[in-house]
């Protein structure tokens, strides 16, 4: 235990990778409530301020989804049967309750599931709107207080304001410490490697927010301690998609003898590149961040103007990492089965290219048994951009 | 070349008229332009169809249009151009068909586009989806389809209802959710007053709202005329007579129509026609899009001597009274009131049963009114709106009612790859002996 207990940066994030809860467990045998939660969209900032641990829940690429299929249709997300799947076999025994935000059908239309046959102690649908004009803000203001409503009579704890504002600072705190690692990823070669730095988002987001920030920090630690590479010769890859969640997709990009730098994926920058205004009243600066700020395809993006100016407000980030990651070329990775990714499909692709970058696209079944496919198709689009 | 199969038969003279109603409706976005109106895409269930009739805005209907696609088994060559744009064949098949359409008409210069089923749909001006409960394509779909109609602009409103929770009261929710949603079809309102150039006229929308109302009186009035023994009209009709309350709702038409189907059902009533002879079982489909290319396979359930006096599917409307509205001057707040109820007014007897949900507790009541032996649903594998849920609601159904036959189809709404006809036909034929032995153990 010793050992363990000194375990530090990237020995840390690899043994919470691959024992993924391992920290939950030990705080609810602690006596910690444990919330577990989908998506980016759910406003971790609540929970924390309600004092208990935010738990992001997770797939598993390498296991066939055996019971899920009883209760869930084959037509939802992959990744959503796969969580259920995990759920229902009891991989997640140690949550005491769970948050659903309304990010998509596939979430949505499961709800039920999720509450009747995991029967937690606690369970709350967040509906979140996708539209995101000033009367979705106000709605989604009359929302949050639902959902701290909810919180506050399953702890018996009264929320404050003030509760919100230390809440909200902790996990500003953590997205400035991530994106602080992600700097790192921008030398060539990146001091990070792709495979690392999804173990460390996987880490992080399994830990109450102090934990985490303290993680990411001796990760920082200890890769900027290490040598500066002569010049890498390889291509800089991007990743994006959304629940990518293991590090085999970026095993198979780096293995095929590419740097994954940069990503834009719901577990990676979608969750770190967006802080919560603090000039603002809390809950109009959460409701701002969860819908304008935070970028995904089910946040509606309209600006009233041309064609080019919706696409550069809804993919201009992707843009800028390119930019500032002296990215080469990008992998759009995207499931079987989600609308919301699914019809930005030729958009992102057309957008992306008209920047001069390359784009692959593949579509997965958040399964490992694609991996060697997705490999050969990788080795080839490097070749076709060497 | 299209394998175009011979359309399903229907049972009421009324259903026959419906082709024409929809034919109509596709010619009318094609004239428009001659008429100096505006055309939008619109997706049905967003609470937008009184404003766009208000403002002289003919509609589009693109699940309609795909629909027609499927029946005439000539949706492939939209489903295959919209992959070679990387739109995968598992997202929406309605929206994958409408946009494959939208790039050959595109690539045509925007203008009728030669061997598209029914002449196909005109360009249209602006395009209004909504995000909701409902599915997620009605407004990525719109956005999917601004990349190929780069000066079509798009609006995308707000509609939606309160989540059920057995531990939550939804009733104090409601006010907040009804609120969103007027406000969200006022900036409707404006969207349409800025690419039509013309205001709101809120009397005749009143009016249009007030006829809406009628029409959903009228239409549950004439589906509950279904209960009789036997039942004068199936779900292979209502597949059909759903067009005018989905498609025309704040028409006279549709007012009409439906005038003329309670007339026609009361009549077969009275000499007691039904549409199968002899009628052996009553099946409820309990939810669920059909397969467009396969409305056929009802009739191949009455030839079992099986019809469906009721379904879920696109019974999309309720009598006024039941879900008692508040009072309100407001054309939009009414919409809305009558939209978010429509979703919640099963909700409080849902809480009464321990274990049910509001969608079982809809089932369970037509089963009763309707006196049904069994249940059918249809999965459709690109849609994720309808169907996702259904495992459960059959669950639990089975566990807070009765161990009633259950049937789930499996399919799509407009890819026929996906179907089989041997294996459906062979699926029924089991289910019907299953529903047999029900039937006799229940008597």
């Amino acid at each position: 235990m010793a050992e363990l207990r000194d375990e530090k940066g990237l020995a840390k994030a690899e043994r919470y990778y691959t024992d993924y809860g391992v920290r939950a467990r030990e705080l609810k045998a602690e006596g910690k409530k444990i919330i577990g939660y989908i998506s980016a969209l759910c406003p971790v900032e609540v929970l924390t301020a309600a004092g208990v641990v935010p738990f992001r829940l997770k797939g598993n690429v390498n296991e066939a989804i055996t019971k899920g299929d009883a209760y869930m249709e084959t037509i939802v997300c992959p990744f959503v049967r796969s969580v259920f799947d995990s759920a229902i076999k009891g991989k997640f025994n140690f949550i005491d309750g769970m948050v659903l935000p309304h990010q998509c059908d596939s979430l949505d239309r499961t709800s039920d599931v999720w509450r009747d046959y995991l029967n937690l102690p606690y369970f709350h649908f967040l509906n979140a709107p996708h539209v995101t004009d000033d009367p979705s803000i106000e709605f989604m203001k009359e929302l949050l207080k639902l959902f701290i409503k909810t919180l506050e009579e399953y702890t018996g704890k009264k929320i404050t304001d003030e509760d919100l504002k230390q809440a909200i600072a902790k996990h500003n705190e953590n997205r400035r410490l991530m994106r602080g690692l992600y700097e790192l990823r921008k030398v060539n070669p990146p001091l990070i490697s792709g495979v690392e730095m999804i173990k460390v988002l996987i880490a992080a987001m399994g830990l109450p927010v102090d934990e985490s920030n303290k993680l990411i920090t001796e990760v920082i630690d200890e890769v900027k301690a290490r040598a500066i590479p002569s010049n890498g010769l390889k291509k800089r890859i991007m990743i994006i998609g959304d629940q990518i969640d293991s590090v085999d997709i970026m095993d198979a990009i780096e293995g095929a003898g590419a740097y994954l730098v940069m990503d834009d994926i719901s577990v990676g920058s979608k969750m770190y590149w967006q802080d919560i205004d603090t000039d603002k009243e809390p809950l109009q600066a959460i409701a701002e961040r969860y819908l304008r700020k935070l970028k995904i395809p089910t946040n509606f993006v309209d600006t009233g103007g041309t064609y080019e100016d919706n696409l550069n407000a809804r993919f201009g980030h992707m843009r800028r990492y390119i930019e500032e990651f002296k990215v080469d070329g990008a992998i759009l990775f995207i499931y079987k089965y989600c609308d919301p990714y699914g019809f930005e499909v030729p958009a992102i692709k057309s957008y992306i290219e008209s920047a001069g970058v390359p784009v692959l696209y593949l579509e997965d079944e958040y399964s490992t048994s694609t991996i060697a496919r997705m490999k050969t198709r990788i080795e080839a689009f490097l070749e076709m951009m060497a | 070349m299209a394998e175009e199969k011979k359309g399903r038969a229907v049972a009421t003279k009324t259903a026959a008229s419906i082709p024409k109603f929809v034919r109509g409706n596709l010619a009318a976005t094609l004239k428009a332009k001659e008429e100096g109106k505006k055309v939008a895409y619109a997706y049905i269930a967003d609470g937008q169809d009184e404003i766009m009739r208000a403002m002289d805005i003919v509609p589009a209907w693109g699940e309609s249009f795909a629909g027609v696609c499927a029946a005439k088994r000539d949706a492939e060559k939209y489903l295959q151009k919209a992959e070679s744009d990387n739109f995968s064949r598992s997202l929406c098949t309605y929206a994958t068909c409408t946009i494959g359409f939208d790039m050959v008409r595109e690539e045509l210069g925007g203008g009728a586009v030669p061997d598209a089923p029914w002449g196909g749909m005109g360009r249209p001006d602006m395009i209004l989806g909504s995000a909701q409960l409902l599915c997620d394509p009605r407004f990525k779909w719109p956005q999917a389809t601004q990349h190929y109609l780069r000066d079509v602009p798009v609006f995308v409103g707000s509609m939606y209802y309160p989540p059920f929770d057995p531990k939550m009261d939804h009733h104090e929710q409601e006010k907040f959710y009804v609120k969103y949603a007027t406000e969200e079809l006022r900036e409707c309102v404006k969207f349409c007053e800025k690419h039509t150039g013309k205001k709101m006229d809120w009397d005749r929308l009143a009016q249009i709202v007030e006829l809406s109302d009628r029409t959903w009186d009228l239409f549950i009035d004439t589906y509950e005329l279904r209960k009789a023994f036997p039942t004068p009209m199936d779900t292979g009709d209502a597949m059909n007579t759903m067009v005018p309350l989905t498609f025309n709702l704040g028409t006279q038409e549709a007012y009409d129509f439906y005038k003329q189907l309670y007339d026609e059902l009361q009549q077969k009533i009275a000499n007691g026609e039904g549409v199968a002879d002899p009628e052996k079982y009553r099946l409820i489909w309990a939810a669920g899009l059909p397969s467009w290319f396969a409305l056929g396979d009802f009739q191949y359930f009455n030839s079992k001597g099986a019809v469906f006096p009721v379904e879920v599917t696109y019974r999309g409307c309720e009598k006024i009274e039941r879900l008692e509205l508040p009072k309100t001057n407001d054309p939009l707040e009414h919409i809305a009131w009558r939209w978010v109820r429509y979703w919640t007014h099963w909700y409080d007897k849902a809480r009464k049963r321990p274990g049910s949900l509001p969608k079982v507790e809809r089932i369970i009541e037509y089963i009763e009114e309707y006196k049904c032996d069994g249940v059918v649903f249809h999965s459709a594998f690109s849609c994720r709106s309808w169907h996702a849920g259904i495992i459960h609601q059959a669950e639990t159904l089975k566990k807070v009612y009765r161990e009633i036959p259950i049937l789930i189809l499996e399919g799509d709404i407009v890819d026929i790859s996906s179907y089989n006809e041997a294996d459906t036909h062979n699926r029924i034929d089991a289910f019907i002996e299953a529903v047999d032995s029900y039937k006799k153990r229940m008597n």
